[in-house]
C-alpha cells in the first residue's frame, strides 16, 4: 500500500453512503420536520446543529432539494396558521403584545432554520432562482398573519387607535408601537406603505381637518398658530419615536395642508388678530411663528407678503395725504422714519431678514412717499431742522445713523432734483446765518449724496462751502490792508458765486451812510484783486448787530436783519416816523418792509419799536416810534431772523416751475446722448431709454420728452425718417 | 488503535498544542472542540474555527443549539486526517490574511475528500 502511495494515488472508495433507499429522503425529512417543530416550540436546546445541517446537506446533495424546500414551506405555513389563531384570540389590550411576541419568536426561529438550511439556500435556491429562506419566511408571515383578514383590519385599527389616543393626550406604549411598525418595515417597503402608512396618512388628514375647523372657529390667529406649531412638532416627534423616517415628510405635509394651507386666507385676514393686527402691535413672536409655518406651504409667504404690502401702502397713503400731518414737515418725516424703523425691526426679528420682504417694504415706501408731491421738500426741511438744532449733543455715531436713515428715505424719492433745489435753498440760509450745528455733519451728508447720485448732484453744494471759506480769507485780507477801519462798524462780507447759490433777485435797499461807505471800500478792494467780476449786494440776506440805549438807560445789543437795521438807523435822526417816510428812506419793497416792521413792532417781548395804532398788521397809515419802555432779561436780543419755512403757495409754484425749466435741458441732453450712439431709434424706444437714463434724478414725463424731441428736430439735431414717421435719425 | 492511528493522534495533539495558547480550560470564549468520525478531538481557537461559515453559524445561531452551548461540534462524516488538514487550513488562512503569505501544501490523495468536506463546511 505504501509503495502505491508513492507512485500514484488511488482514489479510495467513496466513503459516503450511496443512496439506494428511496425512503431515505422521507426519513431525513422527518428528522428535519421534527426539528423545525421543536424550534418553533422554543424547544431547540437539545438539538445538534451539525446533525440537522448534515441532513439538509445530504438531501440537497442527493437531489431532494425540491422536497426539502416545499416541506419547509408547508411546515412553516402550518405553524403560522396556528399562531395567527392564537393572536386573533387575544383580548383587547394584549392583542398587540401577543402579535409582537409571536413576531419576535418567529424571527428567531426563522434565523435558526435559515442557518440549518444554509446549504440549500446557497445551492439549490440559487440554481432554481426561488426565494431565499429568510425572505420566504417573512413573506409567509406576511401572508398568513398580517394579511389574515381578521388580524389585518384589527391590527390596523388598533394602531390607528393608539395614535389617536396619543394625539388626544394619552400616553401609549411607544416601544411596542415601534416594534410593530418595525415589523411592517421589515416585511418590505410596500407592505409598510400599503398596510400602514397610507391608512395612517388618511386618518391623520381626517383628524386634522376636523381639528383645524374646530380651532379656527374658536381661536384667534396667534393661538391657532401656536396650536398648529405644537401639532407639527408632535408629529415630527412621533415619527422619530416609532415611525419610518421617510414618513416624516409625508405626515408634516398633511398637517401643513390641513392646518395651514386650507385656512391661510382666513388666518391672515382674521379680524383683530390677523397679520395686520400683529404688525401694528409689534407681536414679534406671533409674526415669527406665522413666518415659519407659512414658509412650509406653497404661496404661504406670498400671501403674507401681499397682505403686508397692501397694508403698508394703505397706511403710507393715509400718512402722506393726511393734511394734519403735512402741517409740520419735521413731524411728517420723523413719522416716516419711525414707521420704517418699525417694519425693519419686524422683518429682522420675525421674518429672519428675508430679502423678499425687504424688497416689498422698499417698494411700498417708494410707492406712497411719491404720492405726496411735497415729500422732497419735507425731507429737506427735516434735514435742515436737524442740522440747525436737532443734532446738538448727539454723538458722532448717532449723527451718522440719523443721516443714513434720511438717505434711505431720499432713495425712495422719484423726484430727486426737486429735493436738490430745496436742499440748496435751505443750505444757503443755514450757511449765511451761521446756523449750522455741526460742520462735519453737513459735509458728511454731502458725501453721502455724492455717493448716491454722483458728482454732478453735489458740485454746486460743495461750491457753497468753498465760497464761505474763501470769503473768510478775503475778509482777513481786507482788514489786513485797511488797518484804519478797525475803528467804527465792522463789516463781514460773504462773496457768493452766482452759479452755486440759489438765485434771488437783488432787492433794492438804501443802506445807512456808515455802512455804505464801508461797502464801497470793500468793493474797490475786491475788484482790485479780482478784475472782470461784478459784485451785487444781497441786502435781503444779511444780518446786523446794533448797540441800542433805551429811555431808562438800558443798553442792549440787537441782532437784526439788514432791512431791520436800515429802519432802526433811521430813528437815530428822528423820534417818530410814518410808514411812508420809512418806505421812502429805505426803498425797501412793500412786502419785505411790512414783514420787517411787523417783527420789530408787533412781536411780544421784542418790540423795540412802538406802533400806532396798536393793531397786529402794518397799515400804510401807521406811524412808528422808539419804544423807550423796552426791557429784556438778556443783554443780547435777537429779533425775528428769517427761518426756513414751508413755502407759501405762490412760492411753491415758483419753485416747481423752476424745477420743470431745469429739467428741459437735461431731457434734451439725454436724448442727444442716446441718439448719438444709436443713430436711428423709434419713438417708444427713445422714451424708454430717456426715462431710464434720467431715473436717478426724476421721473420723466413722456409728453415732455416728446416736446423736447420736436424742439430738437426744429433745431436740426434730429430728423424724422421720411418713410416711417415713428423713426428718428441723428443728424451730425 | 493501529500504530499509524496512534501516531496520527499524537501528531494532531502536537499540532493543536503548537498553535493554541491555552489547553487547560476549554471555555466557550476561546476554544472549540471538533470531533472527527473516529472520535479524535481537535481543540482549536474559536477564531480559527470561525473561518468555516458553517461552524460559525453553528456557534452563533440563536436558539440554543447544543453546539453553541457546549462549544463542541461532532462531524460523523469527516475522517480524522481530513479534519486534521482542515484545522491546519484554518490557521494557515488566518496567517495569510494577516500578511504572512506562505504556501499550503495538500497531499494529493486527500484532495477529493478535502473538497467534499470543504463544501460541507462552506470554507
Amino acid at each position: 500500500m505504501s509503495n502505491q502511495k508513492k507512485r500514484n494515488f488511488q482514489i479510495e472508495a467513496f466513503k459516503h453512503r450511496v443512496v439506494v433507499d428511496p425512503k431515505y429522503a422521507d426519513k431525513t425529512w422527518q428528522i428535519l420536520e421534527r426539528a423545525i417543530h421543536q424550534i418553533y416550540n422554543q424547544d431547540a436546546s437539545g438539538l445538534s446543529f451539525e446533525e440537522l445541517y448534515r441532513n439538509a446537506y445530504n438531501m440537497v446533495l442527493h437531489k431532494f432539494g425540491e422536497k426539502l424546500y416545499s416541506g419547509f414551506i408547508a411546515t412553516m405555513t402550518a405553524h403560522l396558521k396556528e399562531k395567527s389563531k392564537l393572536i386573533e384570540a387575544a383580548q383587547g389590550g394584549s392583542f398587540l403584545e401577543e402579535l409582537n411576541k409571536k413576531w419576535n419568536e418567529h424571527n428567531k426561529a426563522l434565523e435558526m432554520i435559515r442557518d440549518i438550511l444554509m446549504y440549500m439556500d446557497r445551492t439549490y435556491i440559487e440554481s432554481t432562482k426561488k426565494t431565499h429562506v429568510h425572505p420566504m419566511g417573512l413573506n409567509l408571515w406576511r401572508d398568513n398573519v398580517v394579511h389574515f383578514p381578521k388580524i389585518h383590519t384589527r391590527l390596523l385599527n388598533t394602531l390607528l387607535d393608539l395614535v389617536q389616543k396619543e394625539r388626544t393626550g394619552e400616553v401609549i406604549d411607544r416601544g411596542l408601537m415601534r416594534n410593530v411598525i418595525k415589523m411592517f418595515m421589515d416585511l418590505g417597503e410596500s407592505v409598510y406603505q400599503e398596510d400602514f402608512e397610507k391608512p395612517f396618512l388618511e386618518a391623520s388628514s381626517e383628524f386634522y381637518k376636523v381639528e383645524s375647523q374646530e380651532f379656527i372657529e374658536s381661536c384667534d390667529c396667534g393661538d391657532y398658530l401656536k396650536k398648529a406649531e405644537k401639532r407639527l412638532t408632535e408629529e415630527i416627534d412621533r415619527v422619530a419615536h416609532y415611525l419610518d423616517p421617510k414618513s416624516e415628510e409625508k405626515i408634516t405635509s398633511v398637517v401643513e395642508k390641513e392646518m395651514i394651507a386650507n385656512h391661510m386666507q382666513r388666518l391672515v385676514h382674521m379680524e383683530n388678530s390677523g397679520l395686520v393686527n400683529m404688525l401694528l402691535n409689534d407681536k414679534y413672536e406671533d409674526l415669527g411663528r406665522m413666518y415659519n409655518l407659512f414658509r412650509r406651504v406653497t404661496n404661504g409667504l406670498l400671501t403674507v407678503r401681499d397682505v403686508m404690502t397692501s397694508h403698508l401702502r394703505e397706511m403710507g397713503k393715509q400718512l402722506v395725504t393726511d393734511p394734519e400731518k403735512s402741517k409740520d414737515p419735521v413731524e411728517y418725516v420723523q413719522r416716516l422714519l419711525d414707521e420704517r424703523d418699525k417694519y425693519d425691526k419686524v422683518i429682522n426679528t420675525a421674518f429672519g431678514n428675508d430679502k423678499t420682504f425687504q424688497n416689498a417694504l422698499n417698494s411700498s415706501f417708494e410707492y406712497f412717499i411719491n404720492l405726496n408731491a411735497r415729500s422732497p421738500e419735507f425731507i429737506s426741511l427735516f434735514v435742515d431742522d436737524k442740522l440747525r438744532k436737532g443734532l446738538k449733543g448727539i454723538t458722532d455715531v448717532d449723527v451718522e445713523v440719523i443721516l443714513d436713515k434720511v438717505m434711505m428715505l431720499f432713495r425712495y424719492l422719484q423726484e430727486k432734483d426737486v429735493f436738490e433745489k430745496y436742499y440748496k435753498q435751505h443750505l444757503a440760509k443755514r450757511l449765511l446765518s451761521g446756523k449750522t450745528v455741526s460742520d462735519d455733519a453737513e459735509r458728511s451728508l454731502i458725501v453721502k449724496l455724492k455717493t448716491e447720485c454722483g458728482y454732478q448732484f453735489t458740485s454746486k453744494l460743495e461750491g457753497m462751502f468753498t465760497d464761505m471759506k474763501t470769503s473768510e480769507d478775503t475778509m482777513r485780507g481786507f482788514y489786513g490792508s485797511h488797518p484804519e477801519l478797525s475803528e467804527g462798524p465792522t463789516l463781514i462780507v460773504q462773496v457768493l458765486t452766482t452759479g452755486s447759490w440759489p438765485t434771488q433777485p437783488a432787492v433794492p435797499c438804501n443802506l445807512p451812510a456808515e455802512v455804505s461807505v464801508l461797502c464801497e471800500k470793500f468793493r474797490s478792494y475786491y475788484l482790485g484783486t479780482h478784475t472782470g467780476r461784478r459784485l451785487s449786494w444781497q441786502t435781503n440776506m444779511g444780518t446786523a448787530d446794533i448797540k441800542a440805549v433805551f429811555g431808562k438807560g438800558q443798553k442792549h445789543e440787537l441782532n437784526v436783519s439788514t432791512f431791520q437795521m436800515c429802519v432802526l438807523m433811521l430813528f437815530n435822526n428822528s423820534d417818530r416816523l410814518s410808514y411812508k417816510e420809512i418806505e421812502q428812506a429805505t426803498e425797501i419793497p412793500a412786502p419785505d418792509l411790512k414783514r420787517c416792521l411787523q417783527s420789530l413792532a408787533c412781536v411780544k417781548g421784542k418790540n423795540v419799536i412802538k406802533k400806532e395804532p396798536m393793531s397786529k398788521d402794518i397799515g400804510e397809515e401807521d406811524s412808528f416810534f422808539v419804544n423807550d419802555k423796552f426791557t429784556s432779561k438778556f443783554y443780547k436780543v435777537k429779533i425775528g431772523t428769517v427761518v426756513a419755512q414751508k413755502e407759501t403757495e405762490p412760492e411753491k409754484q415758483e419753485t416747481r416751475q423752476r424745477v420743470e425749466e431745469d429739467r428741459k435741458p437735461q431731457i434734451e441732453a439725454a436724448i442727444v446722448r442716446i441718439m448719438k450712439s444709436r443713430k436711428i431709434l423709434d419713438h417708444n424706444n427713445i422714451i424708454a431709454e430717456v426715462t431710464k437714463q434720467l431715473q436717478p434724478r426724476f421721473l420723466a414725463n413722456p409728453t415732455e420728452i416728446k416736446k423736447r424731441i420736436e424742439s430738437l428736430i426744429e433745431r436740426d439735431f434730429l430728423e424724422r425718417d421720411s418713410t416711417d414717421r415713428k423713426l428718428y435719425r441723428y443728424l451730425a | 488503535m493501529t500504530k499509524g492511528a496512534e501516531k496520527k493522534q499524537r501528531k494532531a495533539k502536537a499540532v493543536a498544542e503548537k498553535k493554541e495558547t491555552t489547553t487547560t480550560t476549554t471555555t466557550m470564549r476561546e476554544t472549540v472542540k471538533l470531533i472527527s468520525m473516529e472520535g479524535f478531538e481537535f481543540v482549536i481557537d474559536r477564531e480559527a474555527a470561525m473561518v468555516s461559515h458553517t461552524i460559525r453559524s453553528m456557534l452563533t445561531s440563536p436558539g440554543g443549539f447544543s453546539e453553541s452551548k457546549d462549544g463542541v461540534v461532532t462531524f460523523p462524516d469527516i475522517s480524522t486526517p481530513i479534519l486534521e488538514k482542515i484545522c491546519q487550513y484554518f490557521y494557515w488562512s488566518l496567517q495569510y490574511s494577516r500578511g504572512k503569505e506562505t504556501e499550503f501544501h495538500i497531499e494529493p490523495e486527500l484532495t477529493l475528500e478535502l473538497m467534499m468536506a470543504a463544501n460541507y463546511l462552506h470554507t
